[in-house]
């Protein structure tokens, strides 16, 4: 008797305990290589595109377009949290929806799950209106073209302005300015609300998403640095630990372990939700962020109190992060139809659609389309105007190219937050980084040497 | 203390009257020992579909290099060989491990105070006990978000506003490598052990009072009653209490993925945090499939050592 309690004691623990195991749940194999159905499967077109708030009220506006002209029903999803990893789950579950818009940077990542389709520009109608420059980050190393260049944009000052003039500061245009009105920021009251309630740099410093090397990839360039050196044949060698490289690093560190420490103290733990709040709400007074920020930080409290500059260049030159969004064709049920959609979001109709028809969400930042310009799509706001002269002049593209960036910038952003969170020696974290990204390099079969 | 002893064994099954009692035809004694399971069919499904498929499913995967869309690798037990030379892993299992630790015997801990303070039938304790049980009811990720706005990490972070004005802080909390575990335990203390004290003071109702009696008339003071009678007849809730928090521990995930993620600097990854990651981040499923299992082992094993020691113990 106390045998079989015990025993169903057991087998409900055990039952509980399988529970637990359950941490990974819904994953599938299977073996399908997702060739290319000669027919498209009936039904409506799963279209997702990484975006949020007004954004996808944007975006339902060129798929109604599109379903005007076409008769092709749209079903669309959207969201900007976990957006790869809900993909990442409907790659495993075999439903993948037919067109995906996303980040360029996960052109590798997605390449390398073979979860999208190769594009013939040849047979894409359109792709000859497109920017020579905005294929660049829609293809591998090889050349081989795996998506389709839907916006483009480059990061910007945001900047207090208010802060600026009561503090009688003058725009940054240094890195030693940028240091010095950082330090004001932090230490001067510059809300005038006499509490040390502010601070001078707003860094979305988490690794999510690899967040921190993706921000501070901009003072890496402006210092000089590259991540990878070409060493011919397509393969490289990681440079990472370059002096420029830990010159940038040690700057960058400065703001975050010196003395007064400029950066919002939760920098390690933020993503972009929480460093955007903290702009939104005057804990931060400089946020190098992209265009689409504009409409972002208009909606709320800071409106006409910041101002955009370029970024101030450093001691390599003048550089800021530049990034493409993606039209990504996948090995859906529908290709014909999901080509037909992305054929029709790059015209000049879909991309003025996409830049003014919801004034609060600019889903095409700078266009792709050499016949449209977002200067004079966006009369009223000259800000345009400066955020399409710097990504002509100090855009730098994320090497997108690489077999998987995402995995290297992974990396690097482990490698920086960990250094930064200890105060560490940064000289030594980036000796470290560039050894793994020669091994990341190494399995990614792109290895120099 | 005999007498404590039996009080607390498993109360005899009436079972035995049916196996010698009246004779029952052939579809009658089938019914009976159909029914039961008729009744479990609803939860026994509901668990095979959403539980244990997926969990065998999870161990079967262990063994690839999964890409849905190209094909799986058979990789054998390379998956597993790998997690014995991963640092990040072992700094992700020490973290769990610790936590596990730390917060189950703090929950434990302060649920057992809070039961003591709390247990009685007065109406003023029953207002305050729904009062302390609140954090329990509300959905992990609530309470994270909740905690992760009042620790802000600056000066006027409401908790640091608090620490503030008695002249200590501002501490960092979660924004730095050496405080922030410690920050995730004090939140899961503060969630958890109202649930422990509920459960306690279900075990404390059930104590013969005779027994504190008896032991007040030999003299014993409020200290001795303690260790004496209320403690050891406590144990087999205590089990319980024990094996729903390492079993929580193990898998500790929601509050560390939305207080830091597994930062700064990986000084909260946890093993579920770093499966995750993985998944989502590394594309690596069968690698997450093969810590999952691990996992899964290490718990069921976990859980088995428990049992039998408590019995041991008990029928010591």
């Amino acid at each position: 008797m106390a045998f079989t309690a015990a025993r169903h004691r057991v087998t409900a623990a055990v039952a509980a305990a399988i529970c637990v195991g359950s941490a990974l749940a819904a994953c599938s194999s299977g073996s399908g290589n997702g060739g290319t159905p000669a027919a498209d499967a009936s039904g409506a077109l799963k279209v997702w595109a990484r975006a949020a708030n007004d954004s996808p009220k944007a975006f339902q506006a060129i798929y109604d377009a599109f379903t005007q002209k076409t008769g092709i029903k749209i079903e669309p999803f959207f969201t900007l949290t976990d957006f790869e990893t809900k993909l990442t789950a409907a790659a495993a579950a075999h439903d993948l929806p037919d067109l995906v818009v996303d980040d360029a940077a996960q052109l590798g990542n997605f390449k390398t799950q073979g979860i999208i389709r190769a594009v013939d520009k040849g047979k894409l109608a359109g792709a000859d209106q497109l920017a020579p420059g905005s294929w660049a980050s829609a293809s591998d190393l090889s050349g081989k073209t795996y998506a389709i260049p839907f916006s483009a944009q480059a990061n910007l000052l945001f900047i207090r302005k208010d802060w600026l003039t009561r503090l009688g500061l003058s725009e940054p245009k240094t890195w030693d300015d940028v240091t010095a009105v950082a330090k004001a920021f932090t230490t001067q009251d510059p809300d005038g609300n006499g509490k040390a309630d502010t601070y001078g740099l707003d860094v979305p410093g988490s690794t999510t998403r690899g967040y921190i090397s993706w921000y501070w990839s901009t003072f890496f360039w402006q210092a000089g640095g590259e991540y990878f050196k070409d060493a011919g044949n397509g393969k490289f060698t990681a440079t990472v630990n370059s002096p420029p490289g830990k010159q940038s690093l040690k700057w960058f560190e400065g703001m975050y372990c010196g003395s007064p420490k400029v950066v919002q103290p939760s920098s390690l733990n933020d993503t972009t939700t929480e460093t955007n709040k903290a702009f939104q709400t005057g804990v931060t007074g400089m946020y190098f962020t992209g265009p689409y920020a504009y409409a972002t930080m208009d909606g709320s409290a800071v409106k006409g109190k910041y101002e955009v500059i370029a970024p101030p260049p450093g001691p390599g030159g003048a550089k800021t992060l530049a990034e493409g969004t993606n039209i990504y064709l996948m090995q859906g049920q529908r290709p014909n139809a999901a080509q037909k959609l992305a054929e029709f979001m790059i015209t000049q109709e879909a991309q003025n659609l996409g830049m003014t028809k919801v004034p609060s969400a600019t889903i095409v930042r700078l266009p792709v389309n050499t016949s449209v310009d977002a200067a004079s799509a966006h009369k009223s706001d000259d800000r345009w105007t400066l955020a399409q002269q710097v990504y002509k002049d100090q855009g730098h593209y994320e090497p997108v190219n690489m077999p998987n960036w995402t995995a290297l910038r992974q990396a690097s952003s482990d490698a920086l937050n960990a250094v930064i969170a200890k105060c560490g020696d940064s000289d030594a974290a980036l000796d470290q980084l560039n050894d793994k990204l020669n091994t990341l390099l190494k399995q990614q079969g792109v290895a120099a040497g | 203390m005999s007498a404590l002893r039996t009080s607390a064994a498993p109360v005899a099954l009436p079972a035995q009257r049916d196996r010698s009692g009246s004779r029952r035809t052939v579809p009658q004694r089938l019914g009976r020992s159909l029914t039961p399971w008729l009744f479990l069919a609803p939860a026994l499904i509901f668990f095979g579909v959403f539980k244990f498929w997926p969990s065998i499913w999870g161990v079967y995967l262990s063994l690839f290099h999964v890409q849905p869309y190209l094909g799986d690798q058979w990789l054998g037990a390379a998956n597993f060989t790998r997690t014995l030379d991963d640092p990040d892993l072992q700094a992700a299992v020490w973290h769990t491990v610790l936590d596990a630790f730390v917060q189950v015997a703090g929950s434990m801990l302060v649920g057992f105070v809070l039961a003591l303070l709390l247990e009685g039938p007065a109406r003023h304790l029953r207002i305050l006990r729904t009062a302390v049980f609140l954090p329990a009811v509300i959905a992990m990720v609530a309470v994270a978000e909740l905690w992760h706005a009042l620790l802000f990490p600056g000066r006027y972070g409401a908790v640091n506003s608090l620490l503030g004005d008695v002249g200590l802080g501002p501490l960092p909390f979660l924004a730095s490598p050496n405080s922030s575990l410690w920050t995730i335990m004090l939140v899961q203390i503060w969630k958890h052990a109202p649930y422990d004290m509920v459960i306690f003071i279900a075990g404390l109702v059930g104590i013969d009072r005779e027994l504190y009696e008896q032991c007040s008339i030999d003299g014993a003071n409020a200290w001795q009653r303690l260790w004496n009678v209320t403690l050891p007849a406590l144990r087999p809730i205590t089990t319980i209490v024990l094996i729903l928090g390492l079993i929580r521990g193990l898998r500790v995930f929601t509050e560390i993925y939305v207080l830091t993620g597994g930062g700064p600097g990986g000084s909260t990854e946890s093993i579920v945090t770093y499966v995750y990651r993985n998944v989502v981040v590394n594309n690596d499923i069968g690698y997450a499939a093969a810590i999952s299992a691990l996992l899964l082992a290490a718990t069921i094993l976990l859980t088995a050592v428990t049992l039998w020691w408590r019995r041991h113990r008990e029928n010591a």
